[in-house]
């Protein structure tokens, strides 16, 4: 009996699988990055591929089915452009504050979080896409109201911020699991969050709309994409807003 | 069933901290302190995870070639990092970022050396200016390898914005975080130094903020243009500051 129990054990931990990711068990997340293979490199890159994928896609369909494919595959662009643009310098601050993992490790740990978003962000892409086809069509103009547009996206800031917190829940137990204090996997982990959110902000600036707009054509980037950035753009609006020219 | 289980220990294999004391171990006492740096990646490997290896290799006889090794890599990062800069506004400050980043960051801790080796005899140390020396080249080292793990969000930056002030700013925090980390490690050598009193090195951390920081301003246009290598006009670098947020810029974010 124990030896069936074992031989279960080690298939369930060997074969990448949404649930043991979901699970987040610290021992078992962290087996994956100690010994990781590429099987598990592409399940990861898969999930975010597929999960983001269907979330994204769900998002853009509101404007246009053509639309909904830009942003099925913009979402998870971003998602794995954050990752490896800020490898280096997540690499570099965990040892740095407190925690004596590699390279490796820290992109790997990082990549497992925003697999574990994805997932949960495309189980929840049905209801997204139920919700978007149950709103007056954003092409349609006589039928678009602004109320609808804001609940829409407050909906998906809810469900990305729940995806996003559960997600760096399970990063805080795996970096808790490898430093041995909380504090220092808090440190580190807020550290990486800041770093993310911040080129994650902007790479969402460069590769908007992700909604879209019901007056502009569906396209995979604005025009000038590359034009202004997302803190400026915040910076000159709360400006206006306090009385600035 | 945690007895069968190989993957019950504890994970990952990586490096483990040594446990926490009530006083920290003096250096090479630990047996890993003692781990020789064979050139500038184990170097840079070393500052980053076991900075106390540098620390210990500092005060071995010999310690020139690894001090050698630490600058070669900062002024290597800096400059990759200045070409970073340097993209913003192309041209000729492709090649004159990089320059006067790599010069302003050495000519910035040779002018600060010798107060602090000066802050560091009068706090009742036994340091030697090489180690003294030694240590500010970690502090380089660190600082500009770290900038170099921000390059990447730097370069979106700059083909993201027009704006000087923004990039300006944006650059000044990299450099800000990075110096905290590096001034971190240059703290910690410190307190093997037996000093009596720490009081010094932190009025040289002051100075040291406020020359690299007069630096930028000596040297600029870092970031924007300029038909001159040099300024023609000497500043200070709060009204420089002060001039440059004032300065009728491009509306952003449009």
């Amino acid at each position: 009996m124990h030896l069936i129990e074992h031989m279960t054990a080690i298939t369930s931990q060997d074969t990448p699988s949404i649930g043991t990711l979901l699970r987040g068990q610290p021992e078992v997340l962290g087996e994956w990055i100690a010994n990781w293979t590429a099987k598990r490199l592409l399940f990861c890159v898969t999930v975010i591929f597929v999960g983001a994928g269907l979330y994204g896609g769900a998002m853009g369909w509101w404007r246009a089915p053509e639309q909904g494919l830009i942003v099925a595959i913009k979402f998870p662009l971003i998602i794995l452009l954050t990752t490896l643009g800020n490898a280096l310098l997540n690499g570099m601050l965990a040892p740095l504050l407190g925690l004596n993992i590699g390279l490796r490790q820290s992109l790997l740990a990082i990549l497992m979080s925003f697999t574990i978003a994805s997932a949960i962000l495309g189980s929840f892409s049905p209801l997204t896409a139920f919700v978007v086809w149950n709103a007056p069509p954003l092409s349609d103009s006589a039928q678009f109201s602004g109320r609808t547009y804001s609940y829409i996206q407050v909906m998906h800031v809810c469900i990305i911020a729940f995806a996003g917190t559960v997600a760096n829940v399970r990063l805080v137990q795996l970096l808790r699991q490898f430093s041995g204090k909380i504090a220092v996997a808090r440190r580190v982990l807020f550290a990486w969050l800041a770093g993310n959110l911040f080129l994650g902000s902007q790479l969402c600036w460069i590769f908007r709309p992700f909604i879209g707009n019901p007056y502009l054509e569906a396209a995979f980037f604005r025009p000038h994409p590359l034009q202004g950035n997302f803190y400026e753009t915040v910076f000159m609006a709360i400006r206006r807003v306090l009385g600035g020219d | 069933m945690n007895e069968l289980n190989p993957t019950a220990g504890p994970i990952p294999p990586a490096i483990p901290t040594p446990p926490r004391l009530t006083k920290p171990l003096a250096l090479g006492e630990d047996p890993a302190d003692r781990e020789p740096i064979s050139g500038p990646l184990v170097a840079v490997e070393a500052i980053l995870r076991a900075p106390r290896r540098i620390m210990y290799q500092l005060r071995q006889p010999g310690s020139g070639r690894l001090i050698t090794a630490m600058l070669l890599v900062s002024i290597l990062c800096s400059l990759i990092y200045g070409l970073v800069v340097g993209t913003f506004s192309q041209g000729t400050q492709l090649w004159a970022a990089p320059a006067k980043i790599a010069g302003g960051l050495l000519v910035t801790a040779l002018i600060c050396l010798p107060s602090l080796y000066i802050f560091t005899c009068l706090s009742g140390s036994e340091a030697k200016l090489s180690e003294i020396f030694g240590l500010v080249t970690g502090l380089l080292m660190l600082m500009t390898i770290l900038l170099i793990g921000f390059a990447p969000v730097a370069w979106l930056f700059s083909q993201s914005t027009e704006s000087v002030v923004w990039m300006g700013v944006l650059h000044l925090i990299f450099w800000f975080i990075s110096t905290m980390f590096g001034l971190k490690f240059l703290d910690s050598g410190f307190s093997h130094f037996k000093a009596k009193t720490s009081a010094g090195l932190y009025i040289w951390v002051m100075v040291f903020i406020l020359v690299a920081v007069q630096m930028t301003t000596a040297l600029r246009p870092i970031v924007g243009k300029a038909d001159d290598f040099f300024p023609k006009q000497k500043q200070f670098f709060l009204s420089h500051w002060n001039e440059s947020l004032n300065a009728p810029g491009k509306p952003a974010g449009q």
